[in-house]
């Protein structure tokens, strides 16, 4: 009896242990969670990292994250501008000797924190513990609210987290800025002349910034983060200063998400004048000829014209220089190009950086996907596609003497997009039939009527203004082969029952069964097209009252 | 008799090697079982799947299970997430998959919810009535008649899919989909699959469902995560599924790892035969052997002891008699040396006088 006892104490004291233990570890498992959400964390466009004293050696404390339009805005109250922080940089040494020549007209100020170097560990720590504590405490002296004076105070171990957004300046920005600098590029476009050693304007030779400055600062070139933070922050100053119309110069102006859905966006810019060509043929690079003796295949000539009209920056397809894509692309790819050839510069799936990547994305809209959602992304295209681009060179009189020039050779790619006629073809309306009924499988449900021709009409006003489309398109035929699929293109293809049966036969287990084949692909380019209708199953079929 | 630390140490011990050396139970399995060949298996597609219950309503129909209060046209029952139950074989349940990641509300996704036909099922694994079987069509069928309702199967199931007839006051049977087996077995397919109007079910052989799989996978990588639900999940399952969300987002659970079920307790239970059979015959030998030590000791230690008594007497009575004899002499001694000086006083007084 005793023993029965002690037993039952020691289950006891056990199942108490037990249940401690599990409410531990709930509570430790919920501490966790917290501590790894951001979400309750506060979020701002304006954080920068204070972790100067990293290039010295290991640091000791957690790095401070500095609020910059927190102090922009307080500094702002007290009639103090920039120059409250950051020096002068009439010395500045960042800027090497030859780029200083070009920026002379700006008083440029130094990034860094009262200071134009940093020159030891000491002092870079004296300069910011000294200036950041000092004003502090005269501020609150003064009984105003303001920052940290305490260590743990600045050097926080749960800081806000950054919602810092990269910036662009696309075409409407880039417009916007010629404009109101009357087209003066030499403002801010400009190149390095190896030999003087000199920064200098060439027209017609300019590019985008990130064509020569990097993500990090490079022998006599700086970061395009410094860079662009140097002479946009800085001209935007100048001219607020002047009581114009400026672009931010606070951070969260231009990396904060929702004010950059504010920035003005021009919808009709107009091209930009760098003399770029209107029409080019995409060749192989070899001199000359119409048709290349070496290439196997015709040239493409290439609308350059409308495709600036069709991308936000010339980046987008220039992606390190605005010089050809053969130059790097060649047949058989070379160093430059990280040997990645001319045809697969061109036809390469999958991204956007190549002609065929990016029209294929563009499928991915709303009115392409209902068809285009059922293409298979790898399968091998259609030889007779290729002849799409590849177009048949014109016959040149003389063809043993047919030396074109670069500008020759545009012209005869001119006249080749003009013979082009991107209209969708398809067959009269007494060919489409209006009405199909589907009867195949009537049971629960009775039979389908289905607007065939209505529905060919909304598919062809859905691309009547794609030039895309439309080029693709031009084909009688091409169009119904969104559904009508695996079939010649033809007036009369084969109904959808015709191949598809019985389900999940397993010679021919990829093919789907008659009742799959309906609802996969009439659902499914509903679904991709954004359709709400039809809802429910009785908005295609009644259901079949005398079965039930 | 007492049993000393070191001793109960020692006899571990010997347990200890005798389980170690003895054979593994794994020796005689087949640690890559890929299930019977030819077996059949069904593959959802939750990509396809548009949640109009037509699955549930075939299934309640096949098995003649009880109707529901709400009819299966009834999609407002999808705003709960079920379970199965005794009554409804499988489920349809609705998942947003931006749940708990901080995304907006995304296009609900649909997954269909029965038994998955584990290649190695843990409910049969954990019966020891063997109330369910593995057939080699693939379903796990379940045998009442033997059943004796300790519902392990319903704890052993990582999927959470058996459940139990709890209104059935006399004889409560454990309930679970069976892949239609008896319709299988007859040439038909299961009846979700063939009511199924969007074919978010394919039935076929698992080998077969598996080449499907990948290749929708492989055509449409934009629609699909690379991953084929349950090739390897607990060892295996006969039902597939293939997304265009998460996982986990849908519903299911990724931390079951790819070791089936059975094998995670095989080599626990590979030794019971050795604790149940060798040890009591070991521990009986080992206890026998000190115990005939033991008594063997006592009768050594028997025999000293009257053999030291012995010699200890011997020696007294020597001792003793020495001593008498010692003493014997002293006093004749003594009497000597009385008697010569009462004779030497005598003549002393003799001569004085």
């Amino acid at each position: 009896m005793k023993k029965g006892k002690s037993l039952l104490r020691w289950a006891g004291v056990l199942a108490a242990g037990t249940i401690v233990l599990i409410c531990f570890s709930f509570v430790g498992a919920r501490g966790l969670a917290s501590l790894s959400n951001d979400c309750g964390k506060e979020k701002r466009a304006d954080v920068i990292k204070i972790d100067t004293l990293k290039v010295f050696g290991d640091i000791e404390r957690p790095e401070v994250i500095f609020l910059h339009d927190l102090h922009t805005a307080a500094l702002e109250k007290k009639n103090k501008d920039c120059s409250a922080c950051h020096l002068s940089g009439k010395n500045f040494e960042v800027i090497p000797d030859t780029l200083k020549a070009a920026v002379q007209r700006i008083d440029r100020m130094s990034p860094k924190f009262r200071r134009l170097k940093d020159i030891s560990r000491k002092e870079v720590m004296d300069i910011y513990h000294n200036n950041c504590i000092e004003c502090h405490t005269n501020m609150s002296a003064d009984g105003e609210k303001t920052g940290p004076v305490t260590c743990g105070g600045c050097h926080r171990k749960n800081p806000p987290v950054s919602s810092r957004q990269p910036v662009g300046f696309d075409k409407s920005l880039h417009f916007r800025h010629s404009k109101v600098q009357e087209k003066k590029c030499e403002l801010c476009h400009h190149e390095y002349d190896q030999k003087a050693e000199k920064l200098v304007y060439t027209k017609e030779k300019e590019g985008s910034c990130r064509y020569c400055h990097k993500q990090e600062t490079q022998e006599n070139r700086i970061s395009l983060k410094l860079a662009s933070h140097l002479s946009c922050i800085d001209c935007h100053r100048k001219t607020l200063a002047k009581k114009a119309k400026a672009g931010p110069v606070r951070c969260s102006g231009c990396h904060d998400l929702e004010n950059q859905k504010k920035i003005e966006k021009i919808a009709d810019v107009p091209r930009m004048e760098r003399k770029q060509p209107d029409t080019i043929m995409i060749t192989t690079g070899q001199p000359g000829r119409i048709k290349d003796v070496t290439a196997r295949m015709d040239f493409v000539p290439f609308d350059h014209k409308a495709h600036e009209g069709y991308n936000d920056t010339c980046r987008v397809c220039h992606h390190t220089d605005l010089e050809k894509c053969n130059k790097c692309h060649t047949p058989a790819g070379k160093e430059e190009g990280k040997y990645i050839s001319l045809e697969q510069a061109m036809h390469q799936m999958g991204t956007e950086n190549t002609c065929m990547g990016c029209h294929e994305i563009k499928q991915d809209d709303k009115k392409c996907a209902g068809c285009h959602v059922f293409m298979q992304r790898t399968r091998k295209k259609e030889a007779s596609s290729c002849l799409r681009c590849h177009m048949k060179q014109p016959e040149v009189s003389d063809p043993g003497n047919a030396q074109l020039s670069e500008k020759q050779l545009a012209a005869v790619a001119g006249t080749m997009l003009k013979a082009r006629k991107p209209v969708t073809d398809t067959f009269g309306d007494e060919d489409i039939p209006e009405k199909v009924v589907i009867r195949d499988m009537v049971n629960k449900y009775g039979p389908a009527e289905f607007p065939h021709r209505k529905i060919v009409h909304t598919l062809l006003d859905n691309i009547r203004n794609n030039k895309l489309a439309n080029y693709f398109h031009s084909e009688k035929g091409t169009v119904c082969q969104g559904c009508h699929h695996n079939s010649p293109a033809s007036q009369k293809p084969p109904r959808c029952g015709n191949c598809h049966g019985k389900p999940f036969d397993d010679k021919n287990m990829f093919k789907p069964g008659k009742m799959g084949a309906y609802h996969i692909q009439c659902m499914g380019c509903h679904k991709e097209m954004g359709l709400e209708k039809p809802v429910s199953c009785t908005d295609c079929h009644k259901e079949n009252k005398v079965l039930n | 008799m007492s049993i000393s630390r070191r001793k109960f140490l020692g006899w571990l011990g010997a347990a200890g090697m005798g389980t170690a050396m003895g054979s593994s139970a794994d020796a005689a399995s087949n640690k890559h079982f890929t299930g019977y060949p030819g077996s059949m298996g069904v593959l959802h597609d939750i990509n396809r799947c548009v949640g109009c219950r037509s699955c549930e309503a075939a299934c309640n129909k096949v098995n003649e299970l009880q109707s529901p209060d709400r009819a299966f046209t009834d999609l407002s029952v999808l705003d709960k997430k079920r379970r199965t139950t005794s009554d409804a074989y499988t489920v349809v349940n609705r998942y947003d998959p931006a749940t708990g990641t901080g995304r907006e509300k995304e296009e609900p996704v649909f997954r269909k919810i029965q038994c998955n036909h584990c290649l190695e099922p843990a409910c049969a694994s954990a019966c020891f009535v063997r109330a369910f079987t593995k057939t080699k069509e693939g379903a796990v069928t379940y045998d009442a008649s033997v059943c004796v309702g300790c519902r392990y199967c319903m704890i052993a199931c990582p999927f959470n899919i058996p459940a139990y007839e709890y209104d059935e006051a006399f004889t409560p049977r454990v309930m679970k989909c069976t892949m239609c087996h008896p319709r299988i077995m007859k040439g038909q397919i299961p009846g979700c699959v063939e009511s199924c109007p969007k074919e978010a079910l394919t039935f076929g052989k698992r080998d077969d469902l598996i080449k499907i799989a990948n290749e929708r996978i492989q055509k449409y990588p934009d629609s699909y995560v690379d991953h084929i639900y349950g090739e390897h999940e607990m060892g295996g399952t006969n039902w597939l599924y293939i997304s265009d969300v998460p996982f986990e987002r849908a519903g299911m659970r990724e931390d079951l790892g790819i070791t089936p079920a059975p094998q995670l307790t095989s080599g626990a239970l590979a030794g019971v035969p050795i604790v149940v059979g060798l040890w009591p015959v070991l521990l009986t030998g080992i206890y026998a052997m000190s115990k005939r030590k033991e008594k063997i000791a006592q009768e050594e230690e028997a025999q000293a002891v009257a053999q030291a008594v012995a010699g200890t007497e011997a020696e007294a009575k020597k001792k003793l008699s020495a001593a008498l004899a010692k003493a014997e002499k002293d006093k004749e001694t003594a009497v000597k040396k009385e008697v010569k000086k009462a004779l030497e006083e005598a003549a002393k007084a003799k001569e004085e006088s």
